[in-house]
């Protein structure tokens, strides 16, 4: 009786997927997320954590070394899939629960990533795989000091009391738990205070948004109705709230808004999901502690707005993070009373694309300035409440903004 | 009258716990599952628990210029805690160690966290694990003196450290009933030093899993089963110490000690999952300013009470 | 029993040594505390329960106190290039073998007492009381003053804030 082979088995049923959302592939994502609640397999917070690793969407070259990175950084047993559109996503877990429960399968996986590591030449390799999602990436040449991994020491950087303390370039890539897709933020920290903060944008961009896609339909002329644009309204919304509750530690809350999404884009009738979707602005909106956690971060005066690009009733997002998740509260409880609204969508009723969602660019442009000093939980918070979407960003090969 | 068991009931303490623990891990899973929306069946209750084999079975992970001494040190703290603090609780009428400083003792085996979090945060030599190391420091400077206070007023409402004694002293009236500001504080420490629910956050999804980052497999397991050990620790503690121990009309002792245990625990895991993460840097001051002195006007009372008796 | 003495003593000792040969901080402090628990362990074994469990709880607490300080204020935290702790060697050497050797015939030469009677009911409380019995008071009013000066200073630390007193922001000069 194969020891081994029996716990890969009963380890097989609930395995961990770390889903890589590609540019423009937000629709799989979803797909993803709904499909593994479904099934109650956890999504992996990294890759030490993952038995699976997800890509959803169609494979973009740009994303390529983060894939082999985050490949690289998970253990055995483990497999790699792909699903480029929603519906190939049951065939593509079954396959992997399939390959992770398979003993020999691993093993041979196992014995040939031995060689891949040593090709890869990752620093102090050994017969684990040595990786690190966060490298030390300031190259000062110590002249000659010997340094495990071929790792530079830490440079130093004045602190706010005059001290100057060792400062570490950490990227918050593109493989986290509850982040944009395609976003990679490179910081500067002094412990886990943020000293200097450079927003990049990864991929193609140009493909147009998920969650405007009703708009660009009816003004390419097709007929869209109203209640379509008002779901994928509150289904944005939801998304981003959930986004963000995930990242303030609240799961229960960012579960239910992830269901309420999926029912929404599902077509569950508005007389079912109206009230749930009431209840659960309510809830958010009104909760203290939520509240108390998020007041006086991330302040966006309207001058700042104005000036990073941000006008219209997007100027809205002016204010803390507790002001912008309360704003996405209240256009949740107005969508969701036009949620079987039947009229079509036409010019007389149609609102500006870039109507309530803040553009990335300029999301892109004002982080810099907003991250400056704040640590490191606030950061993500900040982050989280603006939720750049970077498949709005036009096809530049990379957009980097900094200060 | 509690009686000390003989040597080899040391062993019967992990597997004891670590049932408890698997009744709380199982109850967890079957909230989350409500959360989801998904049917509540068998296989959903037993679903967390196949992370068990799932880890065992995992490749445990090396990182660059690591201190794997510390690192792995610092795991295995974790649930000796745990395991460690519980060996003075008493079950019904039987403990398997009875110290006369036995409430000491497990306050003293629940720091035993902080080092091992601070090691396992260190070790890793990862920004985000780091981090999460440093930011239990930080809660654990925040709880450790109200807990302190909160476990010195039902001492002294006893007039005794030894735990067998506390929970003798509460023949008449339970010390829930009448130090009910020790007891809240007792229960918020819990999830501290098991940072779990809403003092979670060393191990926090914004950090990708803080302290838990980087590890995989049997070193993941071990932290991931120390955390639900201390918290199963913290709550068997409550009982002796808050909830009148074994006593009780009809049942025999020990059915009444595992009864509160596990009602203090379905407390615990179903308040788990109401609040979001509090950060230090906003209850650091409050946690200071507002707890210690409530938690010593509290420790006053049973003085009080004592001396006008 | 013997062999337990002999056993927490040498670990504590080794441990305390060891302080002085790693390179890396964290270790330094790791290696420092075993040497406290060892200690503390001792306290026990002289039938101090309380002492030996407090001893343990502070020690613990302390240690990753320190360490915190340790590795933000000393170079090299990591001990990743090699560092030597100890300086002026030959008159270090000479001072604490010189210390080691009197203290040692100081514990050898003192007259100790021999034990008269069964050891009391409570050690610690007889411990307590000998050495505070008669300044009670003194204590109790020193320990609340130490509180409320902890307490003071962390108020006064965390009104400043994170970012200190400038508006979460540090000037960049950019």
């Amino acid at each position: 009786m194969d020891l081994t082979g029996v716990l890969l088995r009963a380890g097989a049923a609930r395995p961990h997927v770390l889903t890589v959302a590609m540019p423009g592939g937000t629709a799989v994502r979803l797909a993803a997320e709904q499909e593994l609640r479904r099934r109650g397999w956890p999504p992996a917070a990294t890759p030490a954590d993952a038995d699976v690793l997800l890509t959803a969407g169609d494979p973009a070259a740009s994303f390529a070394a983060v894939l082999d990175a985050a490949w690289q950084a998970m253990p055995a047993p483990r497999v790699r899939v792909q699903a480029s559109r929603p519906g190939e996503l049951a065939a593509a877990l079954e396959t992997a629960r399939a390959r992770l429960g398979d003993g020999s399968a691993q093993q041979a996986l196992a014995a040939g990533t031995g060689r891949d590591a040593a090709r890869h030449g990752d620093g102090g390799a050994g017969s684990h795989e040595p990786a690190r999602r966060h490298r030390d990436h300031h190259g000062h040449d110590m002249g000659g000091m010997d340094m495990p991994g071929g790792l530079p020491m830490a440079d130093r950087g004045a602190d706010r009391d005059g001290l100057r303390l060792d400062q570490l370039h950490v990227p918050l890539g593109p493989v986290l738990p509850d982040w944009p897709a395609g976003l990679v933020v490179h910081l500067t920290l002094q412990g886990d205070v943020v000293q200097h903060a450079e927003a990049q944008a990864l991929g193609p961009g140009g493909g147009g948004s998920f969650w405007t896609e009703p708009w660009r339909r009816a003004a390419a002329g097709e007929p869209v109705t109203t209640g379509e644009a008002a779901r994928r309204r509150a289904a944005a919304n939801l998304d981003s709230l959930s986004r963000f509750l995930g990242v303030a530690g609240w799961d229960d809350a960012a579960t239910v808004a992830r269901r309420l999404r999926d029912d929404a884009l599902a077509g569950v009738p508005g007389s079912r999901l109206q009230p749930a979707l009431h209840r659960l602005a309510r809830r958010i909106a009104r909760a203290r502690t939520l509240a108390w956690l998020t007041r006086g971060l991330g302040v966006l005066v309207p001058g700042d707005a104005e000036a990073a690009g941000v006008i219209g009733p997007a100027a809205g997002v002016a204010g803390d993070v507790t002001a912008r998740y309360r704003r996405w509260c209240a256009e949740l409880a107005v969508a969701a009373g036009t949620l079987d609204d039947g009229s079509p969508l036409g010019p007389a009723g149609t609102e500006p694309l870039d109507d309530l969602r803040v553009p990335a660019a300029a999301v892109l442009a004002a982080l810099p300035r907003l991250l400056d000093g704040t640590e490191l939980a606030a950061a993500r918070l900040i982050i989280a409440s603006l939720d750049p979407d970077l498949d709005d960003l036009p096809a530049l090969a990379a957009v980097s903004h900094d200060h | 009258m509690i009686t000390s068991a003989p040597l080899w009931s040391v062993l019967v303490v992990p597997a004891l716990l670590a049932a408890f623990a698997a009744a709380a891990v199982t109850a967890d899973g079957l909230l989350a599952a409500r959360a989801a929306g998904r049917p509540l069946r068998a296989a959903v209750a037993a679903g967390p628990l196949a992370e068990v084999p799932r880890l065992l079975a995992g490749q445990r992970r090396s990182t660059v210029a690591s201190d794997a001494l510390l690192w792995r040190l610092g795991v295995l703290t974790v649930p000796a805690a745990g395991v460690l603090a519980a060996l003075v609780i008493p079950f019904g009428d039987v403990t398997a160690s009875r110290m006369s400083a036995g409430v000491v003792w497990f306050n003293a085996m629940e720091v035993l966290t902080w080092a091992g979090l601070w090691m396992a945060g260190w070790g890793a030599n990862s920004a985000l694990s780091l981090v999460g190391g440093y930011r239990f420091v930080a809660q654990g400077l925040a709880y450790e003196l109200p807990l302190m206070f909160a476990l010195i007023a039902a001492a002294a409402g006893a007039q005794s450290l030894d735990v067998a004694d506390i929970a003798a002293a509460q023949s008449h009236l339970w010390f829930a009933v009448w130090m009910p500001a020790a007891f809240v504080i007792y229960l918020v420490s819990v999830y501290a030093f098991s940072f779990l629910g809403p003092f979670a956050y060393p191990a926090g999804r914004d950090l990708a899993g803080g302290v838990l980052a980087e590890l995989s497999g049997a070193d993941r397991l071990a932290l991931e089963a120390g955390r639900w050990l201390l918290l199963t620790a913290g709550a068997g503690m409550a009982v002796p110490l808050f909830l009148g121990g074994g006593a009780g009309p009809v049942l025999p002792a020990w059915a009444w000690s595992a009864a509160k245990t596990l009602a203090v625990l379905a407390l615990l895991v179903w308040g788990r999952r109401r609040l979001p993460a509090l950060r230090a840097d906003r209850y650091a001051e409050l946690a200071w300013v507002v707890l210690i002195p409530l938690a010593i006007v509290q420790a006053l009372v049973p003085a009080l009470v004592d001396l006008t008796r | 029993m013997i062999v337990i003495f002999w056993v927490l003593a040498l670990l504590a000792a080794a441990s305390g040594f060891m302080v002085f040969r790693f390179s890396s901080m964290a270790r330094v402090t790791i290696a420092l505390l075993v040497s406290f628990l060892a200690s503390g362990a001792l306290l026990i074994l002289l039938g101090l329960g309380y002492l030996g469990v407090v001893v343990i709880l502070m020690m613990v607490m302390e240690m990753i106190i320190m360490a915190v300080f340790m590795i933000a204020y000393m170079m090299n935290p990591a001990g990743l290039m090699p560092m030597s702790m100890t300086h002026s060697k030959p008159r270090a050497r000479a001072i604490s073998v010189t210390s080691f050797l009197l203290l040692a015939a100081g514990i050898f030469a003192v007259p100790w007492p021999r034990r008269a009677g069964a050891p009391p009911a409570s050690p610690t409380f007889q411990l307590g009381a000998a050495l505070m019995g008669s300044q009670m008071l003194t204590m109790v009013t020193l320990g609340f003053v130490l509180l409320a000066t902890m307490v003071t200073a962390i108020v006064l630390a965390t009104h400043r804030g994170r970012s200190g007193t400038t508006p979460r922001r540090l000037p960049t000069g950019r």
